[in-house]
This record gives C-alpha cells, structure tokens and sequence, in this order.
C-alpha cells in the first residue's frame, strides 16, 4: 500500500529509487504525475541520466571551417565545441585552468586560440595551453604548461550530429543508437545536411520530459492541439497524423512515420543523392513519407514535417533540444536544417515553412508550449505524488508488433500508440535504477 | 525641427499607438487592415558575438519572417476554436516609445524607429513576460493613409523569456 504521507525529501537515494520502481510501471502503461513535478526526481535525473548518458550538442555544418567553435550546454556546464587547425573536433570545458574564469562568453565564432580575460592565459583550440604573460618572471620560468592544458570533453559524431557525455566509460555513441541509425539516417543523414543560421532559443515553463515525450509517441494530440492546422488547410484532415507506423527502439529512442505521402516530400533534383547515401529500403521509406517525428533518449527530437504554405507543399527538417534548467523550467533550443544541394528557392520556402510552423513564433509550436507548461503546472507540489495521481499511458498496448516494415525495431502499425512513451518511460527508469 | 517634421512625428507616433491597442485588445483583423500588401514582417535571431563583432543578430534566421499571406494565416489561425496558445488570450500591454523618423517623403513613404515593451500575463500564471526590443518601420502611403510595408524588430534577447509568440510584436 502506497503511503498518503510521503515526503521523497526525507528518503535516501535507495529509498527513492525503490519508491520509483513501486509506482513507474512503464509496461502497464502507468507513469506517476510526481516524476513530472518534484525537485528530487529531476536532481536524481540530473545525476543518473544527464551525467551518464550521451546528450546533444551541435551539428558539424555549424563549425564548417578550421578556427570556427561554438559554446553549448552539456548538462549544465558550459562547453566549447571547436574545430582545430588540423581540421579535428573536440570539446573543451569552458574553464581557464589557472583560475576557473569562463573561457569564452560568445555562441559562436572563429578563432585559433582563445585567452582568458582574467589573466591573459592562452589555449591554443586543440586545448594546449601556450602562452602565459610574463610566465619566465613571476614563474620562474617552472609553469607546467604541458598539465594545463584545457579539460576535455568526450564527444563523438553521427551522421553530423555531435553529442558529449561526462560518463568515463560511455557506451560507445554508435552503439548507444543502435538500430535506430536506420531513422535518424532519414531524418538528418539522407544526403548532405547543413544548419541555417544560428538555432532558435526559449525558455518555457515546462518540464523537459514533456517535450521528449511528445515528440516520442505523441501523434495523437495533434487531432485535437493543433486542430487549428487542418481547419487552415495546410494538412489533409485532423485525423491525418494517424496514418503509418510508431517504431520503438533499444534505449529509449523512438520514432513516427507518417505514411504514405501521394508526393514526394523533397526536392526531386536530389534523388540521385538519397539514394547515394540511403539503403534500397530506407530510400522507399523516405519517397512515401509525410512526416517524422521522434526522440533520441533523453532530450533531442527531431522532425520532417510536410505542409502546404502558400498552395505548395513544402516539407522542412528541424532538431530541437529539450534542455533542463529546472524542475519546471527548459530552454528549447531549435536547428533548422536543410539539403545543401537543394535549389536556393527549395530552401527559402522549406525555412519559411518551419518558421512559420515550428519555430517559436510557429503556429504548431505555440499550442504545444500552451499544453507542455500546463502539465507541468499542475504536475508540482506535494498533491500528485501524496495523492498517489497517474497519467495513463495504456494507448496500443492490444497492438502487435508488425513483421513486414522495411526498418528494424518493434514497429507498431499505426502512429496512435503510447508504446513509445512506455518504452522511453522504461530505459529512463533503468538509468534511475541504476 | 519644421513644422512639417512635428507634424510627420505626431502622425507616426499615433499610428503606432493606436496599432499597440489593436493588438492589446486582440482586434486582428483591424490589425491587419494597417498593412501594406507588400508587407515583408520580421524578427531575426539575435545572437551573443565575440566582442565589438556586428551585426549581432542572424541575416539567415527569424523567428518571424512574414509576408502580407503567411501573416494572413497567423491572423485567421487565431480566430478558430482550436487556437490554444491564445485561449484565452493573454494580456498584454504595448509600450511604444522613443519614436524617431528617420526618413520621410511626404505622402509616399516614411521610415520610422521605436523601441517596444511588450507586458505578457497569461492565465493566472504569476510570472509574466517582457519582450524589448527596438522596431524600425516602413511604411507607404496607400489609399489616403499611412500602410506598414515593413517591419523589423531587433528583440533584445538570445533566449526568449515568453512561451511562444503566439502574439505579434
């Protein structure tokens, strides 16, 4: 029996971790509301998902040249992801190692060394430290500059997506995607692919499990929370989203495919080139879809999404970043990104589509947000998890895995589904568990 | 400063005016009636530079990039039942300020600066929103009056503290 009294505060962490795993039960669809709203829950998650697991930083195409580096967020800390003048990629905590002074204070730029504005010590940007004024004085000539060079931060790269973990033993990033390679190839690897312009920031008051959760399974909501589109014309009919397949993935990944598509949703000049970089199979996939959306565990999304604007159909690719700043607080951080051989008109609309639909100010984006912080909201506080509430996650649960999809993972017919969900729910809970 | 320079600053500063209760009062339509067919709307992402480095907001990224059609559908989107982001609307409240002409041909065309706050209370959600940023109009004379044919507001933040912009700015 669950106690009506309980304070996750006055437990330890084993006590903690036992409650999650009496009352998350991903498999029976049941997710308590408490996971959503209480501080304890999401300064755990910091420590057993955030500090462990591979999180996403940036995409190669925004540091294309020798010099150019980028400061992004990697689980709260500050990172500098530069590219050297050998041509190499690599991370850097956004710390002086003399005194801890922040580094780097822009988001983005080109430079072959970055000084500190405390004291003037300079790090070459492949982290070596190489200059020290007036070291031979006040030193002695004794600084040990070969130990002082700039930490470094574990990264990797897949299909021009970098991600950095502080885990010291990660799962390598290749085998951490696994199968789910076969979708993201689709999303952001199917020919060259490259970020426009700087991403797009806001913060909102959500929780940040709420927008990886959306975009893993929820093609449902899009009936009735963006029912405004269908009245406007720019998809079929509320119902639409339902068509095609929800595809559940190792370690939480997951993915929508809304299928089939009567047109094809990318510039046909580029056939030649998806086929070049795609399987037979996957290349079939991508000339019958209509959209995909999907999260890689834990917080970056994806999306291809095909509207008509204007009285032509347009599709446009975006990732989007769930980042934690609280409980109840993210910052949701946007690329844009776009086929770098397509016609230069292809890509002003496909951008004027994503602004107009998924950018902040996008008219699918904002009904989300309006929901996203209202969960949130009513998610806080001792009520939901004294009170024991659930959310109900049960959704497909009578479906059965179809065998004939040309992708690989536990593919469910239909994108109306929370197995997804429940999936993403039971790697999350492993990590915690762990 | 001429008469005619007066006059030009009083008219601009009314205009912009009586848009901002427009919008505060959720009238879109007659919102949208104070554009210009050749409307081009837009915000560009503002970005943290290294030092003294200009301009510091992106040439390729927008969180609004509008023409007088896509700001049709913005516009008509608001009005069906299903336009949750505001409903019920938020309250807002737009200050103009600092209002400078900085060209001006007489009963053809103006190009007028402002700086605008906008106040943001949704529900009752105790925090609210500031959006600040600095506008720099066009406008055409069209028809007897005074039309917005472009629009550019330099927001003054990276990260945007407000939800959405479900509203206009």
């Amino acid at each position: 029996m669950i106690k009506t009294d309980i304070c996750l505060e006055e437990m330890t962490q084993r006590e903690i971790i036992q409650y999650l795993d009496e009352t998350v039960k991903p498999d029976k669809g049941v997710i308590p509301a408490y996971i959503m709203g209480d501080p304890v829950i999401y300064d755990l998650e910091h420590k057993k998902v955030f500090l462990k697991t591979w999180l996403f930083l940036g995409h190669e195409s925004e540091i294309p040249n020798n010099g150019d580096f980028i400061t992004r967020d990697l689980a709260g800390h500050s990172v500098i992801i530069s590219r050297g003048d050998d041509g190499v990629i690599r991370g850097f905590y956004n710390m002086c190692t003399h005194r801890g002074m922040k580094l780097c204070r822009a988001d983005k730029g080109n430079k072959g060394r970055f000084t500190c504005p405390y004291h003037g010590f300079t790090f070459k940007n492949n982290g070596e430290l190489i200059g020290v004024p007036m070291q031979k004085d006040i030193y002695g000539g004794n600084l040990d500059y070969k130990s002082m060079g700039l930490h470094q931060v574990t990264i990797d790269m897949y299909k021009g997506l970098i991600f950095g973990t502080w885990n010291d033993n990660p799962e390598p990033l290749s085998e951490f995607l696994g199968d789910f390679k076969w979708y993201i190839d689709l999303a952001v690897g199917r020919t060259h692919m490259e970020v426009v312009g700087p991403p797009q920031r806001f913060v909102i008051h959500s929780q940040w499990k709420i927008g990886a959760d959306n975009f893993v399974s929820d093609s449902y909501h899009t009936m009735v929370t963006h029912g405004s589109i269908a009245k406007l014309g720019m998809v079929p009919n509320a119902a639409y989203s339902k068509k095609g397949y929800q595809v559940s993935a190792k370690n939480g990944h997951g993915c929508n495919i809304g299928m089939p598509n009567p047109v094809f949703a990318f510039p046909e000049e580029l056939i030649p080139e998806y086929k070049e970089n795609l399987s037979d199979k996957q290349f079939e996939v991508l000339s019958n879809l209509k959209n995909l959306i999907g999260t890689i565990f834990p917080n970056l999304s994806f999306l291809v999404s095909h509207t008509e604007v204007k009285g032509e159909a347009i599709s446009n690719t975006t990732i989007r970043l769930w980042r934690p700043i609280a409980v109840n607080k993210m910052e949701v951080i946007t690329w844009f990104l776009v086929e770098k051989n397509a016609p230069e008109d292809w890509k002003r609309r496909s951008r004027e589509a994503f602004i107009l639909t998924f950018s902040p100010s996008g008219i699918f984006e904002q009904d989300d947000t309006e929901v996203f912080t209202d969960i949130t909201d009513a998610a806080s506080g001792p009520i939901p998890l004294s009170k024991n509430f659930k959310y109900n996650y049960t959704m497909g649960r009578h479906r059965v895995p179809v065998k004939d999809f040309a992708g690989p993972g536990t593919v469910y017919n239909d994108k109306f589904s929370e197995a997804n969900s429940r999936n993403f729910y039971r790697y999350w809970l492993d990590l915690m568990k762990a | 400063m001429n008469i005619e320079k007066v006059l030009a600053k009083y008219t601009f500063e009314q205009w912009l005016y009586d848009e901002a209760k427009l919008l505060d009062e959720i009238e879109f339509d007659e919102w949208f009636n104070l554009m210009h067919p050749d409307l081009r709307y837009e915000m560009p992402v503002r970005v943290n530079k290294e030092g003294m480095e200009r301009p510091d907001y992106s040439e390729d990224m927008f969180a609004f990039q509008d023409d007088i059609n896509t700001l049709k559908i913005r516009v008509d989107r608001l009005k069906t039942e299903f336009a949750w982001a505001e409903m019920p609307p938020s309250r807002t409240r737009r200050f103009v300020s600092n209002v400078r002409i900085v060209e001006l041909e007489e009963a053809e065309r103006a190009v007028v600066d402002s700086y605008l706050l906008i106040y943001r209370s949704r529900s009752t959600d105790i925090h609210h929103d500031l959006i600040s940023g600095e506008r720099r109009d066009e406008f055409k004379f069209f028809n007897g009056e005074w039309k917005l044919s472009k629009r550019f507001f330099l927001v003054d933040q990276t990260t945007l503290n407000t939800r959405n912009l479900a509203i206009f700015v």
